[in-house]
């Protein structure tokens, strides 16, 4: 499988990105690591928070590769698709996809189903990948930076 | 090349080679948890308990010869024999449509919901999640099941819900039923909490720990008695 393949699927759509719009991903995903550690915010909400941070970095790293992700599993493909684009190993994947569905279950079946050690894990994967991300598109695509 | 712990004789009678285990070598054994595998192996036998952890595991689907031969990893006469006989006994069902024979778990059979359950904490699920998070076992003070899985009113699309108290990560968690998730072909979704934060949640009055501790739970590591130890409170049932 490759991010061509995911096209044929209609998991993606063709994507002309630019600086501008990299440089706003970008600095969403800071925000939100920033804002996410704000005090006496509900673990639920910071969860959130930072997880949007990590979904910003991946669609970043999707959009330079030239694509977007699909309405339907909207969030799903974005972070499959770390593994063609940052090549993110499958730990990686599956943390931040189990965070998705954490975040589900956080907002509407299960208020509370997370605790602050799981926050703090989600902080410090968002921060990873954003890093990640950076050296990636420093390498790859210098000229969006 | 030859395992460590085993040697090799070779005799003039017997041609093929025989591999005889050395005396004293220590086999490491999990006495925190219950081995599923050895009671329901010795509860069913091999085919058997494969047919029914896939057909007592999974209720509401309907499965042909070759799925089940597939899941179950023994030969095909053998499975043929297990679905006839379970079959015959109203254990399972078999069904026709069109060209093709499938067998499902017939709820009909006065026992239906004691398999389930059986097959739940012995062979399916449970058993695989005890297998998964047994190599983290001696970090997790309590690890169970709740919602609807435990409430053993399992559907097609029930994901399994598991609260682990312990000093593990979630990503630790996340990674070591990674495995499982495919073998049970169920979405898991872990809570992971440690246990000084677990306590104090707890204490301050916290909804959801609240509510999961007064509805079913199904031990995989630790139990009840565990869980009071690390609440510091009898818990309602």
């Amino acid at each position: 499988m490759s991010l061509k393949d995911w096209l044929k699927n209609r998991w993606l759509i063709e994507h002309q990105t630019s600086r501008q719009e990299i440089a706003d991903l970008l600095s969403v995903a800071d925000r939100d690591l920033a804002q996410c550690q704000t005090p006496h915010l509900s673990p639920d909400w910071q969860l959130n928070i930072a997880y949007n941070a990590a979904l910003q970095a991946a669609t970043a790293a999707l959009a330079a590769a030239g694509y977007r992700a699909a309405k339907e599993a909207h969030h799903y493909q974005v972070i499959q698709s770390l593994a063609y684009t940052i090549r993110a190993d499958e730990g990686l994947i599956a943390q931040l996809d189990k965070f998705r569905k954490k975040r589900n279950i956080g907002s509407y079946e299960r208020a509370g189903a997370i605790s602050e050690q799981e926050v703090k894990e989600m902080v410090r994967l968002a921060k990873d990948l954003m890093g990640k991300v950076t050296v990636w598109l420093k390498k790859n695509h210098p000229e969006l930076l | 090349m030859v395992s460590p712990g085993f040697t090799l004789n070779k005799t003039k009678t017997n041609r093929a080679l025989k591999i005889v285990p050395k005396r004293g070598t220590i086999v490491p054994t999990m006495s925190t948890l219950p081995d599923s595998d050895n009671l329901s192996r010795t509860l069913f036998g091999k085919t058997r308990r494969a047919v029914l952890s896939l057909l007592y595991s999974h209720v509401d689907e309907a499965f042909y010869l070759r799925q089940i031969v597939r899941a179950a990893g023994v030969g095909l006469g053998a499975v043929q024999r297990e679905l006839k006989q379970l079959s015959d006994a109203g254990i399972i069902q078999r069904m026709v449509r069109g060209h093709q024979v499938y067998y499902q778990a017939n709820p009909r059979c006065p026992v239906f919901e004691e398999l389930k359950i059986l097959v739940i904490k012995a062979v399916g699920v449970g058993a695989a999640l005890q297998a998964a998070l047994a190599p983290l076992s001696d970090r997790i003070h309590v690890a169970f099941v709740y919602g609807s899985i435990a409430r053993s009113g399992e559907r097609l699309d029930s994901d399994v819900d598991v609260l682990v108290v312990g000093k593990v990560t979630f990503g630790e968690i996340v990674s070591s039923l990674r495995e499982a998730q495919r073998t049970i072909g169920r979405e898991i979704n872990p809570t992971v909490y440690p246990p000084t934060e677990f306590r104090s949640k707890l204490a301050a009055g916290h909804h959801f720990l609240n509510s999961v501790l007064r509805e079913p739970m199904l031990f995989l590591i630790g139990d009840k008695r565990e869980l009071e130890r690390l609440a510091k409170k009898p818990l309602a049932h």
